[in-house]
């Protein structure tokens, strides 16, 4: 309740602000290039920058008083015992103590005091005192104003105008005096299109389809057939993955495999449904609170759970657990918010109103996770979900309906028995000795299964099996067993009996012992063959039996034990079952007793089988009969029809003799149908996942942000300078989702569509992505971002018609040909007087290399994947003890995935990715840095797979043409999109045939070098002459233009 | 065969290049292409400047060797001489002496916290008078070259967290570490080399030995140019510096040439510069082909200067061979090397374990210092002797006479410093009778950051980015202080 209250007020203050700003927005957005100084533009950065960290938003820290933050602040006369004057009064500059102080002549009381290291520019203080002069009109920050659909700038019918949105961009060239460029060529713009799109280059015919393509509309339809392809969902999931700090370990000393690949795919699927991006927000923030949630809405909330993690020996829970929560916090208020919160961790922030107060609430919602902070080194630490791929759900809706129909058999087949009670049952035949299998492809109904390690079956394509589909193995150093005891149905031993067991042993790798016990209730009856080195029971007794030398290895052998032998005497029931080796390789198959003693007796009269189950100790009946079991116990005169009814009909499937033959194999295929459902559901993978705690764990602010200096207890709440949370929404995770997206948000919006745009043009129209507090860099187009994010928000928040949107207009279409001296004016593009031109990203370029060189495995979705990497770097840093201390690269298509699907080990990430300035994905990363180096040079002309893709494209063009102009013409067009020039013919003409003269001198450096790779080299083709060509084609895929989108 | 030395041999019979010529420089690659191919401004190199405002003023040192002791070595049986602990054997750690200090969870469930007394015999060694343990005759004997500080501290109590801390300034992954921030502050004083080098070398201890992390040496927030290169002890010395099977430096540079002259045509064509900075990059790339096969060649090495460094010298990829590797780069102007040495991690089996660590290290860590002083290179070098924390004077695991462990010690630790811009034969700082708490003197890891950036000429106040809004430094918020007293 106290908080409902609190977050009235705080509504009362916010839109008290929005009257305030009404008046600036008009000033600042109608404008463009106006020559007044603008509060938010011009100063308050300045302030920022240089005041705010003592005169700020931070209460704990401020010096004299003052705050430069408020407008209160700057220009209202300062409260006190004595009323000082206003730090800045309107048009007089030399009144102001702003002014006086930034100017003082004593270097001691001149400000920014000379200990902070800071220092103001004369031009930064002549915008201060112009400002002042102007009448000092404060404006609010822009970022946390609710943003409000712009007026259109009218720049008049200019035919350069495609969009809304080139109507922003070109009133500001306008303004400036400069020239927007016209579309780039067809051939630049589908390969850029297509890059932006799908991550990937467009084929040949893509290109030519749209060269030729005289419609109006050519170029939508590219665009639109680009949207709906699946690589869309893949591309878009890259930067996401940067986002949600994505990996395949848990980041933090082991660094473990740890199991989500769940989650990348259903980024993946959710891009390519189109779901809208406020559903996107909510599932995975709060997916597992969502009414009903289904299993992808649980999936969706490992968003939080993809931090790293721990679990290094001497850490305190506590402390990992508020990192863990740390870690949640300020990647969502980045991710969603564009808010650098985490400063607000120790001390209330210094540059925006988020106070530690702040901080914690937020914390409160994040941090009632269901789970252990420790992730145990475990792959799957708890809470998490098994899922299925669509493949394994196909499997087990197949076995389902397979057994449905088996029960359906048999339901119809009980109910074709007619079954009546013989007057005289007959007399039971002298028994013959049978032999009863116990275990085969699987152990009894109930049974137990224990060991050292768990029981491994193995199948017939690679090891040795001797009946059935099964057998297990067991390798052992020293003592090791499985076994089992609790069987539902013992084996009832009879005068006689012998017991046997199939055993094959590893010629290459005996044991010193093999052992067998069984268990009647206790394990007390043991037979080894070969050494007496298990020590377990009285040698020599019926616990201990020598049988003998070791079977002969290699091939299978039946042992055989007289039950009598080893103290199992008549009458006793045989419960459980142990295998027991020391040393060696193991297997073993098909055990059971040889009896004369009826198991499973079969009874002709179902009177008869009432009398002998109320005989057994328990009834013998499967768990999912208990209902069963419990008429059996009843008189038979109280039975009701329907329990009769039920007796019977499980007396005539499991019991009657008459109906055995008819019911045992369905039985046994039911067994097997339901075995091959559960290995399946086994092998599902699992992801980490969102679960509150029944109970919310309750939050604390943490004094300088330590774990142990617990303040004040803290509620949920929303940060005090946002507007509020909407009445009737629940005070969780889900609430907070909906308040992100909830139309009154200033920042969800405009910060994802600034990074729809970074995507596309390099740089966001905020540059600062990451934050769009006061010390973020103010946005280039303030309209057209606020323009941007009310359509998106309007539209239904719906991602591929924002990227559309963008991709569609002039401004994203423009050449990126230029001068030196407008490359050199406006290196960042910022002004987008041009189109976007830069490297591609680590993902893009050997996803590109992979593509033109046909190599490309394209699948969607499945396990993270190891293409080849150099050897040992895991190794180097490792630690010896992880599961990831060693690479093992995959092998045949698993290699040529897309980059999206790459294994994310985050203490070592894979080089090719890193070099490219792919982050490592411990902390979220929402714009990666793009460098030009050394060392991206020697990976784009040395990496193994980069050069097979040369020798791969070579081998076509020779397929291709049969001279090497041809050739040459073949690799430009495949790999460039575009035909060869004269030029290109100078270029490359010449050095292939440099490249000829060696390798044709040479065949033993020719048949290495087409040797790189993991696939093989065309046999068909001369080796000297492939070899020249890839060098020619290497050449190419390292050329500016190869690596950089056009 | 080593893959290194392979090379070196492969080289060797090709001869491609005689060894006058193995520095195929610019000059050389620009004559290949032609006097115009050559982009102006493309010589100097994309990444040989640093910050226009660094150094902040004139530096001692202008490069930097750091020798990291990963999983903490145990300072009271190596420098920090705790005589008065031989009566408190088996005996507990007084509560005053702890004072709730708190404990990582190996041993924070012991019932009781038995002092175990070093088993090693400690002496003094030069002017300073330092005490050194035996472990460490040949460190000992080169005492007055070295400035040991007894006194530094940390807050965090586990290996990820610690080290991260003290490469990077922050307990949790994202930030720079110092090798970037000085690659990014200082730039490169060698177009042919990485400014900022790393090495993992192999270490004895007989237990698993703590991890170690990309991020380490990781450039953060700042560009991936900045990052360590990992000098490899398997495959290419640098990744992917070798060519394929097959294509000859001959191949390479005409292709090298091909490549640039191509982007120097697109560059007419568009206009960007990035394309131009390509080809500086490409000519880079091929300089690197051949200085770093010459860095890692150490046929020109005569034997005493070999012998000096021990017989470790001749393996690749020890701790010996990799100090004499960094006094070569020192010698050609590479920024900044660290060498890792892992397996200090003693929490038991110390007695058994420890002087393996120390034979690893102890010779040639002295042979480093000597060989660049008589080279005159330890006048403006720097040299970091050093781990993440130290370790419990109280022991771990079952305790007797002979054998011990030690748990690890936020609270003070042992390192040194010696070269430019360090006084030597100086001991700084003081511990109590436990070696568990500081009485005098204490250095926090900023403060050693801090003197670190101070002797290459950075006030690791100013040395600043700006990343999510805030001036992110190495040194942090909190106040750091270079250690003036051990400075020159």
């Amino acid at each position: 309740m106290i908080e409902r209250r609190k977050s009235i007020g705080r509504f009362r203050l916010a839109r008290g602000v929005g009257v305030v700003l009404a008046g600036w927005a008009v000033c600042i957005f109608a404008s463009p290039g106006s020559a007044a100084v603008e509060f938010a533009r011009d100063i308050r950065p300045i302030l920022s920058d240089n005041c705010f960290a003592c005169h700020g938003p931070d209460a704990k820290h401020r010096k004299a008083d003052l705050r430069l933050d408020t407008e209160a602040g700057l220009l209202a006369v300062r409260p006190g015992d004595s009323p000082r004057p206003a730090a800045v009064v309107p048009g007089k500059p030399d009144q102001s103590l702003l002014f006086q102080r930034i100017t003082h002549a004593d270097p001691d009381k001149r400000m920014p005091h000379k200990s902070s290291g800071k220092k103001l520019s004369p031009a930064q203080i002549g915008l201060i005192k112009r400002w002042i002069e102007e009448g000092a009109t404060w404006q609010g920050h822009w970022a946390f104003i609710t943003p409000t659909r712009p007026k259109l700038p009218d720049v008049g019918n200019d035919p350069w105008v495609r969009t809304q949105i080139d109507r922003f961009v070109l009133a500001r060239l306008k303004a400036k005096g400069v020239q927007p460029k016209d579309e780039a060529e067809r051939r630049a713009l589908i390969r850029r299109v297509t890059f932006d799109l799908t991550g990937m280059p467009p084929t040949v015919r893509e290109v030519e389809a749209f060269v030729n393509d005289k419609s109006a509309d050519a170029y939508e339809k590219v665009v639109d057939r680009l949207l709906a392809s699946p690589r869309f969902g893949e591309h878009m999931t890259r930067y996401w993955l940067d986002l949600a700090r994505y990996g395949d370990t848990h980041g933090l000393h082991l660094d473990n495999y740890r199991e989500m690949w769940p989650y990348r795919d259903w980024v993946i699927n959710a891009f390519n449904a189109n779901k809208r991006y406020d559903r996107f927000v909510i599932e995975q923030l709060a997916g597992d609170l969502l009414p009903n949630a289904t299993l992808d809405d649980k999936v969706a909330s490992g968003f939080n759970r993809a931090h790293v993690t721990t679990a290094e020996g001497g850490s305190i829970k506590e402390e990992v657990y508020v990192r863990n929560v740390v870690d949640r916090v300020s990647t969502t208020a980045t991710v969603f918010m564009g808010l650098t919160a985490g400063c607000a961790v120790c001390h209330d922030h210094k540059f925006d109103p988020l106070t530690m107060r702040d901080y914690y609430g937020l914390f409160a919602y994040f941090n009632s996770l269901d789970g252990n902070p420790m992730d145990g080194n475990r792959k799957d630490p708890a809470p998490v979900e098994r899922v299925p791929t669509a493949e394994q759900k196909q499997r087990i809706k197949t076995l389902n309906a397979q057994l449905a129909q088996v029960d359906a058999d048999i339901r119809g087949k009980v109910a074709q028995v007619k079954y009546v009670e013989p007057v005289a049952p007959s007399e039971a035949e002298p028994p013959k000795p049978v032999e009863v299998v116990w275990i085969d492809d699987a152990a009894p109904g109930g049974a137990n299964l224990q060991g050292n390690t768990p029981w491994q079956w193995v199948t017939k394509d690679k090891h040795p099996v001797f009946s059935g589909n099964r057998a297990t193995r067991r390798q052992a150093k020293g003592l090791s067993q499985h076994f089992f005891d609790g069987a539902k149905s013992p084996l009832r031993v009879g005068k006689g009996d012998k017991l046997f067991a199939y055993v094959y042993l590893d010629p290459k790798d005996p044991p010193k012992e093999i052992m067998l016990q069984w268990n009647s209730g206790q394990w007390m009856h043991r037979a080894y063959w070969g050494q007496n080195v298990i020590p377990w029971g009285a040698d020599n007794s019926t616990q201990r039996r020598p049988m003998g030398k070791l079977p002969k290895a290699g091939e299978w052998v039946r042992l055989e034990v007289d039950a009598q032998h080893v103290g199992l005497n008549p009458g006793a029931l045989i419960n459980g079952w142990a295998f027991t080796q020391h040393d060696g390789t193991v297997y073993w198959d098909k055990a059971g007793i040889v009896t004369m003693t009826d198991q499973k007796p079969a009874f002709d009269s179902l009177k008869r089988w009432v009398v002998y189950e109320r005989s057994l100790p328990k009834p013998s009946m499967a768990a999912s009969h208990a209902a069963v079991a419990a008429i059996v116990k009843l008189d038979d005169a109280k039975l009701n029809d329907a329990q009769r009814k039920q007796l019977t009909g499980y007396f005539i499937e499991y019991v009657y003799s008459g109906s055995r033959e008819t019911f045992e194999p369905l039985h046994k295929r039911q067994a097997d149908l339901k075995r091959q459902v559960t290995d399946i559901e086994k092998s599902y993978a699992t992801t980490l996942v969102f679960k509150e705690l029944a109970k919310p764990r309750d939050a604390f602010i943490l004094k300088r942000g330590e774990y142990d200096q617990r303040g004040d207890k803290v509620g949920r709440a929303t940060p005090e300078f946002l507007p509020p949370m909407a009445e009737g929404l629940p005070n969780n995770r889900l609430g907070f989702a909906k308040w992100l997206v909830d139309p009154s948000h200033p920042l969800t919006a405009r910060v994802a569509v600034n990074r729809y745009w970074q995507q596309l043009f390099g740089v966001g129209l905020v540059k600062t992505s990451e934050d769009f507090g006061s010390q973020g860099e103010p946005p280039s187009h303030p309209q057209l971002l606020d323009w941007l994010a009310v359509d998106f928000r309007e539209s239904g928040w719906d991602v591929k018609r924002m990227m559309k949107q963008l991709v569609m207009s002039a401004t994203y279409r423009q050449s990126a040909k230029a001068t030196p001296a407008q490359y050199k004016a406006d290196p960042e593009n910022r002004m987008l007087a041009r189109g976007p031109r830069f490297r591609l990203d680590a993902e893009m370029l050997r996803d590109q290399a992979l593509a033109v060189a046909d190599l490309l495995v394209e699948k969607i979705g499945g396990p993270s994947v190891k293409p080849p990497q150099p050897d040992g770097l895991w190794f180097a840093v490792g630690y010896s003890g992880s599961n990831t201390v060693r690479f093992k690269a995959d092998t045949d298509d698993k290699i040529y995935r897309r980059s999206v699907y790459t294994f994310w080990k985050r203490t070592s990430p894979p080089p090719q990715m890193t070099a490219f300035d792919a982050r490592s994905r411990e902390e979220c990363t929402p714009r990666r840095e793009r460098t030009n180096t050394a060392m991206q040079a020697l990976l784009l002309m040395n990496e193994p797979q980069y050069f097979e893709a040369g020798r791969r494209l070579a081998e076509a063009a020779m397929r291709s043409g049969n001279n090497p102009k041809a050739r040459v013409a073949f690799m430009i067009q495949k790999a460039l999109k575009r035909p060869a020039t004269a030029r290109d013919f100078d270029d490359l003409l010449g050095d292939h045939a440099f490249f000829q003269s060696v390798y044709l001198k040479d065949p033993e450096s020719a048949k290495a070098l087409i040797a790189v790779g993991e696939s093989k080299p065309d046999a068909s083709l001369n080796p000297g002459e492939l070899a020249a060509l890839t060098m020619v084609a290497s050449t190419i895929m390292n050329s500016d233009e190869f690596v950089t989108k056009p | 065969m080593h893959p290194i030395d392979e090379y070196i041999q492969l080289e060797t019979r090709r001869q491609f290049f005689g060894r006058g010529a193995k520095g195929l420089g610019l000059a050389a690659l620009g004559s290949l292409m032609g006097a115009n191919a050559l982009p102006a401004g493309a010589a100097t190199g994309a990444a040989s400047t640093g910050r226009p405002d660094v150094p902040h003023f004139k530096p001692k040192a202008k490069r930097a060797i750091y020798l990291f002791m990963s999983g903490a070595p145990a300072q009271m049986d190596m420098y920090d001489y705790k005589p008065k602990m031989a009566d408190w054997f088996d005996k507990d750690l007084p509560d005053s002496v702890r004072k709730g200090q708190r404990l990582t969870t190996m041993t924070s469930g012991q019932s009781r916290f038995p002092i175990a007394p070093s088993i090693y015999k400690f002496k003094q060694y030069g002017q300073s008078g330092a005490w050194i343990s035996d472990l460490l005759p040949y460190t000992a004997s080169m005492a007055d070259d070295l400035a040991i500080v007894k006194t530094v501290h940390t807050e965090a109590i586990n290996h990820d967290p610690a080290i991260t801390y003290i490469q990077t300034g922050r307990q949790i992954p994202g930030q720079p570490s110092l090798g970037a921030w000085l690659s990014y502050g200082l730039g490169s004083m060698n177009n042919d080399l990485p400014s900022f080098i790393v090495m993992n070398a192999t270490w004895t201890a007989k237990r698993d030995a703590q991890a170690l992390y990309n991020r380490l040496w990781g450039s953060g927030f700042l560009a991936s140019k900045h990052a360590g290169a990992m000098l490899r002890r398997t495959g290419d010395p640098v990744l992917y510096l070798r060519n394929p099977a097959g294509v000859s430096d001959a191949v390479r540079q005409r292709m090298i040439k091909s490549v640039n002259r191509m982007n120097e045509r697109l560059y007419k064509e568009v206009g960007d510069p990035e394309t131009h900075t390509r080809i500086a990059q490409y000519e880079m790339a091929g300089r690197m082909q051949h200085s770093i096969p010459d860095l890692v060649d150490l046929r020109d090495e005569p034997k005493h200067i070999l012998d000096m460094y021990g017989p470790d010298v001749h393996k690749a990829g020890t701790f010996a061979r990799s100090c004499l590797l960094a006094r070569r780069m020192m010698e050609r102007d590479v920024r900044f090397v660290q060498v890792f040495h892992r397996g200090w991690d003693q929490h038991g089996a110390l007695p058994r374990d420890l002087p393996l660590q120390c034979r690893d290290i102890d010779q040639p860590s002295h042979a480093l210092i000597q060989d660049l002083k008589q080279r005159g290179l330890l006048d403006d070098t720097l040299v970091v002797w050093g781990g993440e924390f130290g370790r419990t004077v109280y022991c771990q695991g079952k305790l007797t006479k002979t054998n011990y462990g030690r748990d690890h010690h936020p609270r003070c630790f042992t390192i040194w410093m010696a070269g430019a811009g360090i006084k030597g034969g100086v001991v700084h700082g003081e511990t109590d009778d436990f070696s568990y708490n500081i009485v005098q003197d204490p250095v926090h890891i900023r403060d050693l950051n801090a003197t670190i950036l101070h002797t290459l000429g950075i006030d690791h106040e100013r040395m600043s980015v700006k990343h999510q809004g805030l001036d992110v430094r190495l040194t942090g918020v909190e106040q750091a202080t270079p250690i003036w007293p051990i400075m020159t």
